[in-house]
């Protein structure tokens, strides 16, 4: 494909742009890129079904998938929404309190250590 | 195995990052995909001159993104760890992705192609450049003549203490001994003070 070539349609990409699911937003609201490791989970308040409403069905989809510890990647992978969209969604909910980001471990705890040598003898074994 | 993160749930569970570079073509989905099950992840490229044609631009004079297709793999150990591995976009108009990709990475693995030597010599800079401990691996393709690991490391100037092994990418035995050669100089660079740290998501056990 060289610049000037006639544009094909599948050279266009999906009917519906990936940020229009955002509203055009291409920036978290809380100003926070989440980590592609990043592990979010569903707040611990049920969320009244009234509520649920004020969401798009992307929020909807990905508080369902929040219920257990989820990854970042996992969820943009499971959704199949390009990465800075999800980040925009994840932050949305992060901001109403729906959803919390796990704290990482500070890399120099001697744990770190340790899980990493837990890392190594689970790849001995597999 | 279809597993995911949250099989942890009641223990502690712990996210690693690794990262696989190399030029086009090197092997790197392949690896991937000898040891995880490959997933699709979309994310987005900045608009280059190589979209001006292509990308109607016109009534979006704000977009200056376009979606790029990556992979990456999951492996599940024990209970409550997981390793990611992503692949990294090999093309150099992808760069600007890799501060995101690396960001907090245990390591990576830098798969050479001894055809295309030259293909790998980005991505050894860039993990030098940023500590991020790596191994090289290189890919023994069934055409390609075989050459020593030593004379591989002398071609990359490669520092003493990283580790140069041959591999197949092909085979889940070959790639695990690469990871394994991976962890155990992450460890071993760890101790000796020459990387920088990594940061892993851990859910503590409440």
């Amino acid at each position: 494909m060289s610049a000037g070539d006639k544009w094909d349609a599948k050279d266009s990409g999906p009917v519906v742009r990936p940020y229009a699911v955002t509203g055009g937003r291409t920036e978290p609201a809380n100003g926070r890129v989440l980590d592609l490791i990043a592990i979010v989970v569903a707040s611990g308040t049920a969320a009244k079904t009234d509520d649920m409403m004020a969401f798009s069905p992307e929020h909807r989809k990905i508080l369902g998938m929040c219920q257990a510890p989820a990854t970042v990647a996992d969820i943009a992978s499971d959704t199949a929404l390009p990465l800075g969209v999800i980040r925009v969604l994840l932050a949305d909910l992060i901001v109403q309190g729906r959803i919390t980001v796990l704290p990482h471990q500070p890399a120099d705890e001697r744990p770190h250590t340790d899980l990493l040598r837990e890392v190594l003898h689970g790849l001995r074994a597999l | 195995m279809g597993s995911a993160p949250s099989d942890g749930a009641g223990g502690p569970l712990a996210v690693f990052k690794i990262l696989v570079a190399g030029g086009f073509g090197a092997g790197k989905t392949t690896l991937v995909g000898a040891i995880s099950e490959v997933r699709p992840l979309y994310t987005e490229e900045a608009l280059t001159s190589a979209s001006v044609g292509h990308d109607d631009l016109s009534g979006v004079g704000a977009k200056t993104t376009t979606t790029v297709a990556m992979d990456y793999g999951r492996i599940t150990i024990g209970k409550h760890l997981v390793l990611y591995l992503f692949g990294t976009p090999g093309q150099e108009r992808f760069w600007f992705m890799w501060d995101d990709l690396s960001y907090g990475a245990l390591g990576a693995v830098v798969l050479a192609d001894t055809r295309r030597l030259g293909d790998c010599f980005p991505s050894v800079d860039y993990f030098e450049k940023h500590r991020v401990p790596f191994v090289v691996a290189i890919n023994c393709f069934d055409e390609a003549p075989q050459h020593d690991p030593r004379d591989v490391r002398i071609a990359l100037d490669l520092d003493p203490a990283v580790p140069a092994v041959l591999c197949d990418a092909r085979q889940f035995e070959s790639v695990r001994q690469v990871l394994i050669t991976l962890v155990e100089h992450v460890l071993a660079s760890r101790a000796a003070g020459t990387s920088r740290p990594w940061r892993t998501p851990v859910i503590r056990q409440a």
